[in-house]
């Protein structure tokens, strides 16, 4: 067991690493392929009518004047160690994880994540309970009483859900129930008017979820009812009730469940698109502020939390498998 | 603009050739709200102290830091907390433009053919912890603002105009007296040396770039977390993309007759969006969007469907010039007559309504100065009827261009600002009627003018022949508008604003005489000239004054809009 | 899994093994497609989603047709119809600006014809579903046979390349990467270009999901007789895979390619929705979308029709490819 754990996290490390690569190597160099240069990157953050001795200044400020093999070694540094920045007069030290500094706002870029990874884990952790409970509920119905007009119903809408892009939901929802718009609100400030604000977000973002997962549940619950454990436990004339919620929806939930942990670790990494609908300023929205500024630690640092937490949810769930079924540690 | 007869204002507007539109109303004191009352009157004064000024920001601030700052809000709210040498005058319309002494005693004594400007300190003045202001701190803020890669976002006046050879900042070389751009014979003397005279110094100074700053609190950079205040208030708390929070400035000069002390404490909320926005100010719970770039379209249809929100509200000028070039070296729009094609073809309502409308987006331009810029005079050189375009002029002028048959172009524009990508779509079919067919490439905002539009290369390269274009002065005089858009010697390789490279030997030496000239009357003259002699050029199509609907929550006090800001005057502000 | 987009991927969603395993039985005297037809054409609701996607493909081909007899050209302005203060369709009530003339009202600002938008529109969506999903399919198919084929090292390889895809915040990339692109590559430029970016963009960023699906299919077709047969007889590993091996993954290919369209287009109107699709004065649907966005309140309509243009084509396609499993899968009716 404990060689299946090391094994599985350190091929999540490797796959980080990688990922740190490519996200460095299309940040970096396809902006040269398109045509970019190096001078007219860092022009961009000298403000306005920069002379070649202020690009050159701001070059090695921003280190964008060292080769992209040095580049890379100073971020990994950062992250690992943590660097030092200059801030004119002092030095600042920037502890690890450092993902540097913005170019664009010259503030430091982890501070700012960590900000924002509030905004999105509240979306993300209220809406999951949402979808959780009814994605789930109308999907054992649905199974349970499979060809009714309820299951007809419930599955014409869920495939509806999924349909539906949820930036015309959102901004629907938003156009019916809340032409204002939302703002958020930190939970420590008041967890009131916190919920009040995101209930819009949370339905919206659940209503897809929810769909795909009342597809999922009535799926498995359907041929986990058609397996013949179910069918003994039945003979043994145990109560219907009893083989439903022992027996099916327990073994229904598990890939369920490992499906809600990958949603999650998606999610956490910026639910974008949701953001973007209810300006709510999460990670997702910092992601495209940072794209569109080019702000290339902005960019380096959301890409890579969202792919740390991709690549835990994914290791968290093998290792609950591992954990759940011996046979897994075989392979 | 709606003009109210308020006494001088009034008068100096129209002495300033101001156009006036009726505005229904013939009250003669201002003070009362009324729909555009703030626009040329001081709305409910009231000495009364006490109160939060809540203000709210939908987007980022630059910085804070008085060196480092370049939006207009910004170098508005900066005079708050930071005094600089001048200022603008507290006063509603035209008024406003007028510029008055701040930190300093008296407007630039100009001596040396113009070469060195000297500005005495008043006395007395001192920091927010009880530290006496000296002209040291203020030749230090001007050579903090050399060091470019330290604080990147301010203008570069300084460093182009000062005597100060390849100074690079007081970072490197912490000895200030290595700084030879300004001299400090004594505690209260500032003298700027400059390389050549300029007509406009004293408007230059009046930038958040003279605030003084004390060299022992400097910690470049981060100085924003803690802008020493020499203003009637300072800041308290600064959480970028959060919360911005001032308090009353126990050492601030109580007779400084620019500035009042009247609420509390002054709450900026940041990124807070734009719809929110509107909505709270409706709601009462905000006094004022501290950015004024106008109400969302869902509040502008309340406000202006409602006679009871309307009277709290603003259609006021921002600034600003929305523009489209052609560039004078990209065939065939080399050819003088091919662009007079372009200003005949131009449907300006069209691209006005695409825009946002009279109301959002903004006036019909016909010159490239606005209303409310010193310099201003009213004409059109390429009149149609109704400004809706002229197709058989345009024709004309194709013939005469030798391309009678229209010819293929493309026009470039920032794809992340859907008013623009309307009005380039508006452009693209009025220029359809005449057979230019016209592509839409449209760029990232972020590297428009350091990558696109603000680099030759690219636009010659790529074949481009127009490009949107928007501006707002740095300081309100027609060289501050102007110079960076058409002085031919402003051209360079990225981050070139004269976009379409217009070099003219005659507009050029126009500038050096406005320059050179001490006589204010006499500048305001050249102005208006350079403005006309570039339309006469043809390579500049502007289509619109910037407008925009500002709501002021009733229960503010001294209201009216800053005519050099295109938004409230923040600085005189209170709750009644 | 799941996409990184808060799109749902419907066609790895749903639970994949069912139809492999419907797929290699399916075969006693009658084709493929018989049995598919025969099944599918008792799926009355499928058949609806089927019959809203041939009228959509003819509706986008026939859109220079069919906007002569209406509102005329997608790029035409109206702004006659426009009130310029508020920038929205003259006229009181949610349905401002729609007539005979302009069948689904117009546009806010620009008063161009909503419903030749929506037509033409339809072309770019449909394009960039297709093509996407064509070119994931034939990354994935091939990545997935090789994988399950050779197994070993190849397989761990490709498997772990598809982890690493599936790892990386997609949307985040495909952002990034439409956004700089130049305006002439690949001896292509404007919007031919664009659309040619898009579709790499979303048909390579998507392989892996069909690829672990045909993988899968892969590894229990190897150790069937047939393939046996086919070695003994002296095969070599291409053949096996192409011809024999391939057209048993016909159903499984049919059914995920359906699945992955509605996806890819959603992906196309993500990426519209967030800016960095076609450009003006091309209409997409995604654009509208984006467009909409200030006016929701003041013109909902406009909001109203490109949402509704897209979720009835994805709901189409994801209609015909639910019945499309059944039909190719006795076990899942």
């Amino acid at each position: 067991m404990a060689g299946f754990v090391i094994r599985r996290a350190l091929g999540a490390v490797l796959l980080l690493v990688v990922t740190s690569m490519v996200t460095f190597a299309i940040f970096f160099v396809v902006p040269r392929l398109a045509g970019q240069t190096v001078d007219q990157l860092a022009a961009q953050y000298v403000g306005k009518d920069p002379s070649q001795a202020e690009i050159e200044a701001t070059k090695v400020k921003l280190g964008l004047d060292q080769p992209i093999t040095v580049q890379y070694g100073r971020f990994v540094k950062g992250i690992v160690a943590g660097r030092e920045y200059s801030f004119g007069p002092s030095t600042e030290y920037c502890p690890p994880p450092c993902f540097g500094y913005s170019f664009k706002t010259q503030r430091p870029v982890w501070p700012d994540l960590v900000d924002r990874m509030e905004v999105t884990a509240s979306l993300a952790f209220g809406a999951s309970v949402l979808w959780l409970l009814a994605g789930v509920s109308i999907g054992v119905l649905s199974a349970l009483r499979k060809g009714s007009f309820f299951d007809r119903a419930a599955m014409i809408t869920a495939l509806a859900g999924v349909s539906l892009p949820i930036f015309f939901t959102g901004l629907l929802s938003l156009a019916l129930f809340l032409p204002t718009g939302v703002s958020y609100v930190s939970i420590t400030d008041d967890p009131l008017a916190w919920a009040k604000n995101l209930l819009l977000p949370w339905i919206t973002l659940a209503f897809l979820y929810a769909a795909l997962y009342a597809r999922l549940t009535r799926a498995g619950m359907l041929e986990t009812m058609g397996e013949d454990y179910i069918r003994t436990a039945r003979a043994k004339g145990l109560p219907e009730r009893i083989v439903v919620t022992r027996h099916a929806l327990r073994a229904t939930l598990t890939p369920i469940l490992t499906v809600f942990g990958l949603d999650i670790g998606l999610l956490l990494g910026g639910a974008v698109l949701t953001e973007s609908t209810f300006s709510l300023p999460g990670i997702g929205r910092y992601a495209i502020d940072a794209i569109n500024n080019n702000d290339l630690p902005q960019v380096l640092g959301v890409t890579m939390l969202a792919a740390f937490f991709i690549v835990v949810a994914n290791l968290i769930v093998d290792l609950l498998y591992a954990v759940a079924d011996p046979r897994v540690r075989l392979s | 603009m709606m003009m109210k007869k308020t006494g001088l204002a009034a008068v100096v507007a129209l002495a300033l050739g101001v156009t006036a539109c009726s505005s229904g109303d013939d009250k003669d004191n201002g003070g009362t709200a009324e729909f555009n009352a703030a626009d040329a009157s001081i709305v409910n004064q009231s000495a009364k102290t006490g109160g939060t000024l809540n203000l709210a920001l939908s987007d980022d601030w630059d910085s804070i830091d008085p060196g480092n700052t370049y939006y207009a809000f910004s170098w508005n709210f900066a005079r708050l907390y930071g005094r600089a040498l001048t200022t603008f005058k507290p006063a509603a319309g035209k008024d406003g433009l007028t510029l008055v002494p701040d930190l300093a005693q008296n407007l630039g004594e100009v001596s040396d053919g113009g070469r060195t400007v000297t500005y005495k300190l008043k006395p007395g003045i001192k920091y927010e912890d009880g530290t006496p202001v000296t002209a040291k701190d203020v030749k230090y803020a001007v050579a903090r603002t050399y060091a470019r890669d330290v604080l990147p976002n301010g203008p570069t006046y300084f460093v182009d105009l000062l005597d100060a050879g390849t100074y690079t900042g007081p970072y490197k070389n912490t000895d200030i007296n290595a700084f030879t751009g300004i001299q400090t014979p004594d505690d209260t003397t500032v003298v700027f040396k400059l390389k050549q005279p300029f007509g406009d110094f004293d408007f230059l100074v009046s930038s958040p770039q003279t605030i003084p700053v004390p060299q022992a609190k400097d910690t470049g950079a981060k100085y924003q977390e803690h802008p020493m205040s020499t203003g009637s208030y300072k800041v308290d708390t600064y959480e970028p993309g959060k919360q911005f929070v001032l308090s009353k400035n126990p050492n601030w000069d109580s007779s400084d007759p620019n500035r009042k002390q009247l609420v509390d404490k002054i709450d900026v909320k940041l990124k807070v969006n734009a719809e929110d926005i509107d909505n709270r100010l409706l709601a009462g719970s905000l006094d004022a969007d501290i950015a004024g770039s106008g109400m969302q379209a869902a509040a502008r249809s309340r406000v202006l469907s409602d006679p009871n929100l309307k009277k709290n509200s603003d259609n006021t000028f921002t600034g600003r010039l929305w523009f489209f070039v052609m560039d004078e070296k990209v065939a065939p729009f080399d050819n003088i007559e091919c662009r007079k094609a372009v200003q005949y073809a131009t449907d300006k309502v069209a691209l006005q309504t695409a825009y946002g409308g009279p109301i959002a987006g903004g006036d019909v331009a016909t010159t490239m100065l606005p209303p409310t810029i010193v310099g201003y005079q009213k004409f059109d050189l390429y009149a149609t009827p109704e400004s809706k375009g002229d197709v058989a002029k345009a024709k004309d002028a194709l013939t005469r261009c030798g391309r009678p048959d229209g010819f293929e172009t493309k026009i470039l524009l920032r794809a992340d600002r859907p008013n623009e990508v309307a009005a380039g779509e508006a452009l693209q079919q009025a220029l359809g009627k005449v057979n230019i067919k016209a592509e839409i490439r449209s760029v990232p905002a972020g590297q428009y003018f350091t990558r696109f539009a603000g680099a030759p290369e690219y636009m010659k390269g790529n074949q481009i022949g127009i490009a949107f274009h928007g501006w707002q002065a740095d300081w309100p005089t027609g060289y501050g508008f102007l110079q960076q858009l058409v002085d031919g010697r402003t051209i360079k390789a990225q981050g070139n604003t004269n976009v379409q490279e217009m070099n003219v030997p005659e507009i050029n030496a126009m500038f050096d005489k406005a320059a050179a000239s001490t006589d204010a009357k006499e500048r305001e003259t050249i102005y208006g000239q350079i403005d006309k002699a570039a339309m006469e050029h043809a390579s500049v199509v502007p289509f619109l004054y910037g407008k925009g609907l500002l709501y002021r929550n009733p229960a503010m006090t001294n209201v009216f809009i800053s005519y050099p800001f295109g938004m409230y005057d923040y600085v005189g502000l209170g709750k009644g | 899994m799941t996409s990184p987009l808060d799109v749902p991927e419907t066609a790895t969603q749903a639970q994949p093994e069912a139809v492999l395993a419907g797929a290699g039985r399916a075969i006693e005297g009658r084709s493929l497609g018989q049995i598919a037809w025969l099944r599918l054409r008792r799926d009355r609701v499928a058949l609806a989603g089927g019959v809203v996607i041939v009228v959509l493909i003819l509706a986008a081909i026939a859109a220079p047709l069919l906007t002569r007899i209406t509102g005329g050209s997608p790029t035409d302005f109206h702004q006659d119809l426009v009130d310029p203060t508020f920038s929205k369709p003259k006229g009181e009530g949610t349905f401002a600006g729609f007539s005979w003339e302009h069948p689904l009202g117009v546009e806010p600002r620009s008063g161009r014809d909503v419903f030749s938008r929506i037509l033409y529109g339809a072309q770019i969506s449909l394009l960039i579903g297709f093509l996407a999903t064509l070119v994931s399919v034939a990354i994935g198919t091939l990545m997935g046979i090789v994988a399950g084929y050779f197994g070993g090292w190849v397989d761990t390889l490709i498997s772990r390349l598809m982890d690493a895809f599936l790892a990386f915040p997609l949307l985040l990339f495909a952002l990034a990467l439409a956004g700089v692109i130049p305006d002439r590559a690949f001896g292509l430029s404007g919007n031919t270009l664009r659309i040619a970016v898009l579709v790499f963009i979303i048909g390579f960023f998507n392989w892996p999901y069909i690829g672990r699906i045909i993988r899968g299919q892969t590894l229990s077709l190897r150790e069937r007789e047939f393939v046996d047969a086919a070695r003994s007889l002296g095969a070599r590993g291409r053949w096996v895979m192409f011809k024999e091996m391939l057209p048993n993954l016909a159903a499984p290919i049919l059914v995920y390619s359906t699945l992955m369209i509605p996806a890819n287009i959603l992906f196309e109107a993500a990426l519209s929705f967030l800016g960095v699709g076609i450009r003006p004065p091309t209409p997409s649907w995604g654009k509208m979308l984006a467009d909409a966005v200030p006016f929701y309140s003041v013109a909902p309509m406009y909001l109203v029709v490109p949402g509704l243009a897209i979720f009835v084509t994805v709901m189409a396609f994801n209609l015909l490819g639910d019945g499309l499993r059944d039909a190719l899968d006795p076990r899942a009716r």
